[in-house]
């Protein structure tokens, strides 16, 4: 699943009407400048960008929490940095973890539901910069986030009822016996398939806003090929289009962070507190 | 009729049936929840919160659609 050959042919060569095959991608072109900030690819002799920028946000965002943690030093009323963690952190343990785990139970998550928002909160805004990549667009990272995120739904379930009856939970009691060769195989799916549904949600997320600026900026290039003046007159769209999405980004970052974690949240709460 | 060009029109018609429904579904939603705010402002910040998780849900099975249209349309 790569889009870059064909936005890559989409920007050196629309097929002429004469009906002679498209040119291959020449690498070097507009196209593959502009993809840099999509596409994975080797970065400082490491074999992968993503990769880079995921230890990045990681380093990132403990540095933050640990300065933050020392805003609090000598019983200081936090500020700056600290205050602004502050706010986000009690927003996720009061609005997110409380409330869709329960008051017991929701103060043992609050530090993964933490973990999570920031970490794709500032995988997504690191993506913004120039030159760099959302290792987050990533579907093995997303993948990773999301397998965290089932043994988290498992570990609530198992920590609290036990092996056995965890998963005697997942059938709601006083069930009709013969709805049960319906109900059993449905559970077990919807068990693996709400961490999938985080995985590609969180991907395409990241994928599409990329993708989206990508498309508007190659669309320079595609009309400067038909004519210069077109390129000229496309410039100013493009940019102008290309600047609201990379806005709208942002606004991303902070939804698709807080939904990941919040839905997370929401089917913790499913295992540990079940139908009864 | 060559299998490529067949495909592209597979992924192009999916994704725009796939948007269709994914905007019906998060349309309906916007505007069962702002009717609802409207009627019990007091109930806004949980509507809200509702609303949000309940768009993310359809919006996750819109994106199941569009990345099969996608891997139709890189393959």
């Amino acid at each position: 699943m790569s889009p870059l050959p064909l936005l890559l042919q989409a920007a050196h060569g629309v097929t002429p009407p004469s009906g002679s095959p498209a040119p291959e991608a020449a690498p070097g072109g507009p196209g593959d400048i502009i993809m840099h900030h999509v596409m994975d690819q080797p970065f400082l002799g490491l074999p992968s960008k993503h990769m880079v920028f995921f230890v990045l946000a990681a380093l990132i965002v403990i540095v933050m929490a640990r300065l933050a943690i020392r805003s609090y030093r000598g019983g200081r009323v936090p500020r700056g940095l600290g205050a602004a963690v502050e706010a986000l952190v009690v927003f996720i343990r009061d609005e997110v973890a409380e409330k869709s785990i329960g008051h017991g139970d929701g103060r043992r998550f609050v530090s993964l539901l933490c973990s999570f928002f920031f970490f794709i909160l500032v995988a997504a805004l690191l993506g913004l910069m120039p030159f760099s990549a959302t290792s987050t667009g990533n579907l093995a990272v997303t993948m990773g986030l999301a397998t965290v995120s089932f043994l988290a739904q498992q570990w609530a379930g198992i920590s609290k009822y036990g092996l056995v009856h965890h998963f005697a939970n997942l059938v709601p009691p006083g069930l009709p016996v013969w709805l049960l060769p319906i109900m059993i195989p449905i559970e077990i799916l919807s068990m693996f398939t709400k961490p999938f549904a985080l995985m590609i949600r969180l991907f395409a997320n990241m994928l599409a806003g990329h993708m989206v600026i990508t498309t508007l900026l190659l669309l320079i290039p595609l009309l400067a090929q038909l004519h210069w003046v077109g390129g000229v007159l496309m410039s100013p769209v493009s940019i102008a289009l290309g600047l609201f999405i990379m806005l709208l980004e942002v606004l991303v970052a902070f939804i698709q962070a807080y939904i990941f974690t919040l839905l997370t949240a929401i089917f913790i709460g499913m295992y540990a507190h079940p139908v009864h | 009729m060559d299998p490529k060009a067949l495909a592209y029109f597979a992924a192009g018609i999916g994704a725009g049936l796939a948007i269709i429904g994914g905007a019906a579904g998060i349309g309906r939603l916007a505007a069962s929840a702002m009717e609802g705010i409207a009627r019990q402002p007091n109930a806004g910040g949980e509507i809200r919160g509702a609303m949000i998780v309940a768009a993310g849900l359809i919006e996750g099975v819109t994106f199941f659609a569009l990345i099969i249209a996608a891997v139709l349309a890189f393959k």
